[in-house]
Order: C-alpha cells, then sequence, then structure tokens
C-alpha cells in the first residue's frame, strides 16, 4: 500500500492532495476487490462445470458454490421424468443426464457433422437403458429403445412447444431454459439427421407407432404433443413427396393417353399445374404454354384439331400473348419456390 | 434447335422403350446425328408391298416439331404417290397437315396406311397414278409387286 501510493504520488507528481490520495486508494482497493469476486465467481464456475463433467456420484457431498440453480435443475427434470417413466429407467436417465450433458453439449455443437461425437455420447451413457435407446433409434424398437425415443421425442415437442416454430425444430436453437435432458436429445437427434435414409424413414414412421406401442409418454396433460409430431414427420416426408412428384412424371408415356397428360405432347417435357389447366382450344388438346407461344409464333393452328386457334384472328391475340406471358412469368415464379 | 434435340432425345428414349411394340416399323436414328433418322417398315399385307421392306429416311429441321420431318423412300416403290426416282413422299401430314402432335412413329404409321391406300388423284407417279385412274387395278397390283420384288425383298438363289 504504501509503495503504492508512493508511486501514485510520483505519478501524479505536482500537487499530491491528501484527499487525491484517499481517493485513488479507495479505487485501487474497490479495483482489487472487484477483481477478488470476479475470480470468485469464476472459480465457482469452473468447480461448477468440473462437478457436471466428473459425475454426480459426487452429487451428495456436493460444492457449495455449485448449488442453487444446478441442483433446482436436474430436481425439476428429475420430477419431470419421473412423471413419464418408470422408477429404474428413469434412476438411470437421472444419474446419467449430467455427466452426459457436457458432452451432449459439444454433440450439439457439432453433432450433426461427425457421427463420432454422438456415439461418444452413447457410450458414455453407460447403462443399457440408454444405449438401446441408440440403437433402437437406428434400427430395431426394443423396450428400452421405445424409452429413450419417447424421452427424445418428448424433449423435442417441448423445445417446439417452448419455441412456438414447428416448422424446423432440429434447426432450432434451444431455449434458454430447457432442461439439461432437452439438449442431451437435440445431440441425439442431430446425429438422426446424419444416419441415411431407412432409418429417417424411420424416424417418420415412429411417433405414430411409439405412441400406440406405449401410451405412457403422451398423458391428457401432453395434449399438444401430438400436434407437433405429426409435424415433424410432415417435414421429413417433404424431400420424400417431391421425389415421388419428380419420379412419377417420368414415364410419361404411360398417361400420354387420353384426360390430362403429364407430359407436354409437344415437347415432351413434363406440365406443371398452369400448363395442366390451361386449355387452348375446344378440342381438349392440351400442351405446355411455351409451345403454345411458339405454335402462335408459327401457324397458330391446334396440334389436336388442325383448327386456328379462336382467339388468334381476332384482335385479341396480343392480350392473349401478354396473359401467356404472365402465365410463364408465374411459372417460373412456382418453380423458384419449389427449388 | 434445343427444343427439337430435346424431343427427338426422348422420341429416341420412347422409341428404346417400345421396341418390338409395332413389329412393322423399325426406327433407328443416326449414330452421330440425332436430326437423322432411318426405318425400315413392311409393306402391309393383301396390298402388292406384301412381304417387303422398305427404307425410309428422315431428315427433321431444327424447327421440329413445329415443322414436319422429311422423308423418303430410300427404297424404290412403285405408288401414285411416291416420286419414282427420288423417293418423295406426297402425304398432307407431311406437308400441310402436319401437326407437332405427331411423332416419327405416327409418321411411319401413316406412311403404311398411304401404301394400302394410294391418293391417285395427287400423284408424283403418274404411271402409277393413271393406271389406278384408269381403273387398271390389276395393272397397278402387278407393277407394285413386280417392283417390290425387285427392290424390297431380299434376293434370292
Amino acid at each position: 500500500m504504501v509503495s503504492d501510493s508512493i508511486a501514485n504520488a510520483s505519478a501524479a507528481n505536482s500537487a499530491p492532495n491528501a484527499r487525491d490520495f484517499a481517493k485513488k486508494k479507495r479505487a485501487n482497493r474497490s479495483a482489487k476487490l472487484k477483481q477478488c469476486k470476479l475470480d470468485a465467481r469464476r472459480e465457482q464456475w469452473l468447480s461448477q462445470v468440473k462437478n457436471k463433467g466428473s459425475g454426480e456420484d459426487s452429487r451428495g457431498e456436493s460444492r457449495q458454490q455449485s448449488g442453487g440453480g444446478h441442483q433446482s435443475l436436474e430436481n425439476l427434470e428429475t420430477r419431470r421424468r419421473r412423471d413419464d417413466e418408470n422408477g429404474s429407467v428413469h434412476q438411470d436417465s437421472d444419474s446419467e443426464s449430467p455427466s452426459v450433458s457436457p458432452i451432449g453439449l459439444t454433440g450439439v455443437l457439432s453433432g450433426n457433422h461427425s457421427s463420432g461425437n454422438c456415439t461418444g455420447s452413447s457410450s458414455s451413457c453407460s447403462s443399457g437403458s440408454s444405449t438401446g435407446c441408440f440403437s433402437g433409434s437406428t434400427t430395431e424398437e426394443e423396450e428400452g429403445g421405445d424409452d429413450g425415443c419417447l424421452d427424445d421425442w418428448e424433449a423435442v415437442a417441448d423445445a417446439l412447444a417452448a419455441d412456438e416454430e414447428p416448422q424446423n425444430p432440429p434447426f432450432d436453437p434451444p431455449p434458454e431454459g430447457e432442461t439439461v435432458g432437452g439438449v442431451q436429445s437435440r445431440g441425439e437427434h442431430g446425429k438422426k439427421l446424419v444416419v441415411p435414409d431407412n432409418s429417417r424413414s424411420e424416424c417418420v414412421k415412429r411417433p405414430p407407432r411409439t405412441a400406440s406401442a406405449n401410451n405412457q409418454a403422451w398423458r391428457p396433460d401432453d395434449a399438444f404433443r401430438p400436434q407437433s409430431l405429426p409435424n415433424l414427420s410432415k417435414q421429413y416426408s417433404f424431400p420424400n413427396t417431391n421425389r415421388h412428384y419428380g419420379g412419377g412424371a417420368i414415364p410419361w408415356g404411360c398417361s400420354k393417353a387420353i384426360s390430362v397428360p403429364s407430359s407436354c405432347p409437344i415437347c415432351f417435357e413434363d406440365l406443371d399445374k398452369t400448363d395442366s389447366s390451361f386449355l387452348p382450344c375446344l378440342c381438349g388438346f392440351r400442351l405446355c404454354l411455351f409451345c403454345h407461344k411458339r405454335i402462335l409464333e408459327e401457324d397458330g393452328r391446334c396440334p389436336g384439331c388442325r383448327k386456328p386457334y379462336e382467339h388468334e384472328c381476332s384482335e385479341a391475340e396480343p392480350s392473349l400473348l401478354e396473359g401467356s406471358l404472365t402465365f410463364r412469368l408465374t411459372r417460373s415464379h412456382s418453380m423458384i419456390t419449389r427449388a | 434447335m434445343q427444343t427439337s434435340r430435346a424431343r427427338l432425345f426422348k422420341e429416341y428414349k420412347e422409341v428404346q422403350r417400345e421396341k418390338g411394340a409395332d413389329p412393322d416399323i423399325q426406327l433407328v436414328c443416326d449414330d452421330s446425328n440425332i436430326f437423322k433418322w432411318t426405318a425400315l417398315i413392311k409393306g402391309p399385307s393383301e396390298t402388292p408391298f406384301e412381304g417387303g421392306v422398305f427404307q425410309l429416311a428422315f431428315a427433321i429441321p431444327e424447327q421440329y416439331p413445329l415443322q414436319p420431318p422429311q422423308v423418303r423412300f430410300l427404297t424404290k416403290i412403285f405408288h401414285p404417290n411416291v416420286h419414282f426416282k427420288t423417293g418423295e413422299i406426297c402425304l398432307d401430314i407431311l406437308k400441310n397437315a402436319w401437326s407437332p402432335a405427331w411423332t416419327l412413329q405416327s409418321v411411319c404409321r401413316a406412311i403404311i396406311a398411304l401404301m394400302a391406300h394410294p391418293e391417285p388423284d395427287s400423284p408424283l407417279n403418274c404411271d402409277s397414278g393413271n393406271l389406278l385412274r384408269s381403273g387398271d387395278v390389276r395393272g397397278y397390283q402387278s407393277m407394285a409387286s413386280m417392283y417390290t420384288r425387285l427392290a424390297a425383298m431380299p434376293k434370292k438363289g
């Protein structure tokens, strides 16, 4: 202190007021105090993390600092799980979830890309039920697998309800108040996104099946869950349906015959919605707007009946051309939105 | 250009897919040029062309299918609507009655139908047309079948 004050005096140099000294001393002290507090807090935080990481066996002897919020969080979660699950499984997950959580967190950060992280977290869930959950998510659904999956879906549904954004749950950041279990399950979820097709289709199928097999999870008070789960499955099935459309339109020859062809008989390109609702001639011959425009530019006769298109000779032609132009615009727009 | 190529490619795939669906028509695309096709068609039964195999050459314009393909016989044929020397075909659907909805396959079918039902009133082969118009069906048939044997059948012994 003395040397400090001397230094201060030499620094101040000109008019070493006593009050100035006092002020500076006070400032120094307060700064040191602040530093101390910060250090203490950091230590506390570090120990908290360490406590989480080193496993929950030491929860009983629990360090003081880690106390309050963490503990209550866990309690909250255990209560929630106790609601939903049997004693034994719940015990497992209870004792595990904190130990998993740090890995699960990192798994969330990188898990979407590297399945290694996810398997790491799965191996850290040492008990049979939770490993069963992982194998169940990819291959078969055993008892434990069901439980784990339900747990998973519940957490996702919770996150959904909290987010109120059911559109793309896997990509939403978790809400702040979300429990550790939620984070962990999101890690698993990311893994599921990674696994290839067959298991993905299983993902689509699973929610209703588990609902029928094990109705423990969806209680009357969980009424919002079945609403959000179908949304999820719907989202998963979107690319599939798109693929179906694309595939179904290819064999044009089969459906070219009578009613509404799936492809333009002139250029053999697929008819989109605008095209298939476009009926330029009374004879019922359909074609795409592109070919129609080209025909109008040339001889203007319907390819089906070889009669000139009715609107063509009259003054309505420019308006028709404009109409086809706007049709074309909307068509391209729809293509963009589809892509 | 692009449209015609795409369309011809689709037709080619269709031809490959339905190979043998119509045993009377065999459409082959040129190996290096999708705008050149050749077709082998069988002469329809109960006509003087029965038993013969006639070769057609297709030259497809870039405006196809808005413009009709140009088709001519490579095999000599005695028919009122086919030019005896050039093989040019007088067929309305290859001229003003063309519709973009037609395909090369349907053109071949139309030509087979034309072989069975000549139109002597718009002849390209006047001798043949005159025989029919004068009512000499037997003369027409014997001339046509002779040329079929000479030109459209494999040589025997």
